[in-house]
């Protein structure tokens, strides 16, 4: 579908989030993003998160791979590796089977570097402070004989759904308006457009 | 005894149980097992293995180590360590290829609007 | 050139604002609050209310728009609410639903 040629170089696949940009809510995509400004909420991509040091990123985040330069509060799940460079600061967790971090950068919370199942959100549990006792010496109290079937099912699981192709939502089907989840309570936002959610819904044509 | 430049090493046939305190440098390439409290720079070499909770000015980290750690400057966790267990430290550094499960807490200064 | 581009595998649910031009080639849902310009391309899908100063829809949007300056509505476009701008072009080929309200309060 051609558009008219346009003075922006939207580079095909890759996405920006501009320094003045804010995006509270749920993200989802497969393609790399780079955030300069702001996201806030939920954060799934299949391919790689840059948080430049412009970037904040106040999210769980599921990713492939995350290079943060930025700032990041929230925890991380990657796939592959997330990379705290020597401008980046983070607060939360870090699973990931490769984690590196580079002299400078700034990290407090947890790091496990075993297997990521792709597109798991990490739950929504706050970066909590670190008073524990030595490393694994105690292992958490199990219920009776659990069947290693129901301890994999128990974490938070919370499996984000793929994206419909837009494509297949265009045809006419009203958008599920009723099933969107709460969006995190948002700051204020620049223009004070009080005005309600998205209330129209597409007809059928 | 009490030198900074000292540097002891505990080679790599040694294994000491007990806790290990000290003054000067230290390099392990044998095997501590209980408390190492050190003034100045801890290397566990890539045949060190450490059970303990480290205490040092300076940590680097080539070898085995399990055991919580608190460095008042640095810790560099390279590419050959596997490490685990919950570490503080100003600095802290984590190369590709390190293997490391637990904590860290570094001092992070965040924006304000956070 | 501080262009924020959210590109076509995108999918975002809940609320985007800021200082700067936002080119939508991705799925925004929920609501979009700029003070510069608002590109939605072809592959754009926008349900959302939006509220900038102007707009370029090549793509589909549902959801009512009030534009400061201009809402621009191009060939091959399917838009669905109510508009609310002192200038609206509609090209030839647009398709749109909705209430055209081009009331010049502030002038």
């Amino acid at each position: 579908m051609a558009t008219p040629a346009k003075e922006f170089a939207g580079g095909a696949g890759n996405t920006v989030i501009g320094p003045s940009i804010l995006i509270s809510g749920k993200l989802t995509g497969d393609e790399d993003l780079t955030v300069r400004g702001r996201v806030e909420g939920e954060l799934t991509l299949t391919n790689t998160l840059i948080v430049e040091p412009s970037g904040v990123v106040k999210a769980n985040v599921a990713v492939k791979n995350a290079i943060v330069s930025g700032v990041v509060v929230g925890n991380i799940n990657a796939t592959e590796s997330v990379e705290l460079t020597k401008e980046g600061r983070m607060v939360g967790d870090i699973h990931s089977p490769r984690v590196i971090i580079v002299d400078g950068a700034s990290f407090r919370g947890r790091v496990d570097m075993g297997e990521v199942e792709p597109g798991r959100v990490p739950s929504e549990r706050p970066a909590r402070p670190l008073l524990r006792p030595a490393v694994r010496a105690v292992a958490p109290p199990k219920p009776a004989a659990p069947r290693p079937a129901e301890e994999k099912a128990k974490p938070a699981i919370k499996p984000v759904p793929p994206p419909p192709p837009p494509a297949a939502r265009a045809e006419g089907k009203a958008p599920p308006a009723g099933a969107k989840p709460p969006v995190p309570p948002a700051p204020p936002l620049l223009a004070e457009a009080g005005k309600k959610k998205v209330v129209v819904k597409k007809k059928a044509k | 005894m009490a030198q900074g430049e000292q540097i002891g090493i505990i080679g790599k046939g040694i294994t000491i149980k007990g806790s290990l305190t000290g003054a000067g440098d230290l390099v392990v390439e044998g095997r501590v097992e209980g408390q190492i409290a050190l003034k100045n720079h801890l290397t566990i070499e890539s045949t060190g293995k450490v059970q303990a909770d480290i205490r040092a000015e300076e940590l680097t980290i080539n070898g085995e180590a399990s055991g919580n750690i608190d460095a008042s400057s640095k810790v560099a966790i390279n590419a050959s360590a596997r490490v685990a267990g919950d570490v503080k430290a100003p600095r802290v550094v984590i190369e590709d290829g390190a293997v490391f499960n637990g904590s860290i807490e570094m001092e992070v200064k965040l924006p304000d609007d956070i | 050139m501080a262009n924020t581009v959210i590109g076509s595998s995108i999918v975002i649910d809940g609320e985007i604002s800021g200082d700067e031009d936002l080119v939508i080639q991705g799925t925004v849902k929920g609501k979009i609050s700029l003070k510069e310009s608002l590109f939605v391309e072809g592959s754009g899908v926008v349900e959302a209310d939006i509220e900038t100063q102007n707009v370029e829809i090549a793509g589909r949007v549902t959801g009512n728009i009030v534009a400061s300056d201009k809402v621009e509505l191009k060939t091959d476009c399917r838009v669905v609410g109510d508009i609310k701008a002192p200038r609206i072009l509609i090209a030839d080929g647009a398709s749109f639903k909705g209430n055209v309200d081009m009331d010049i309060k502030e002038r």
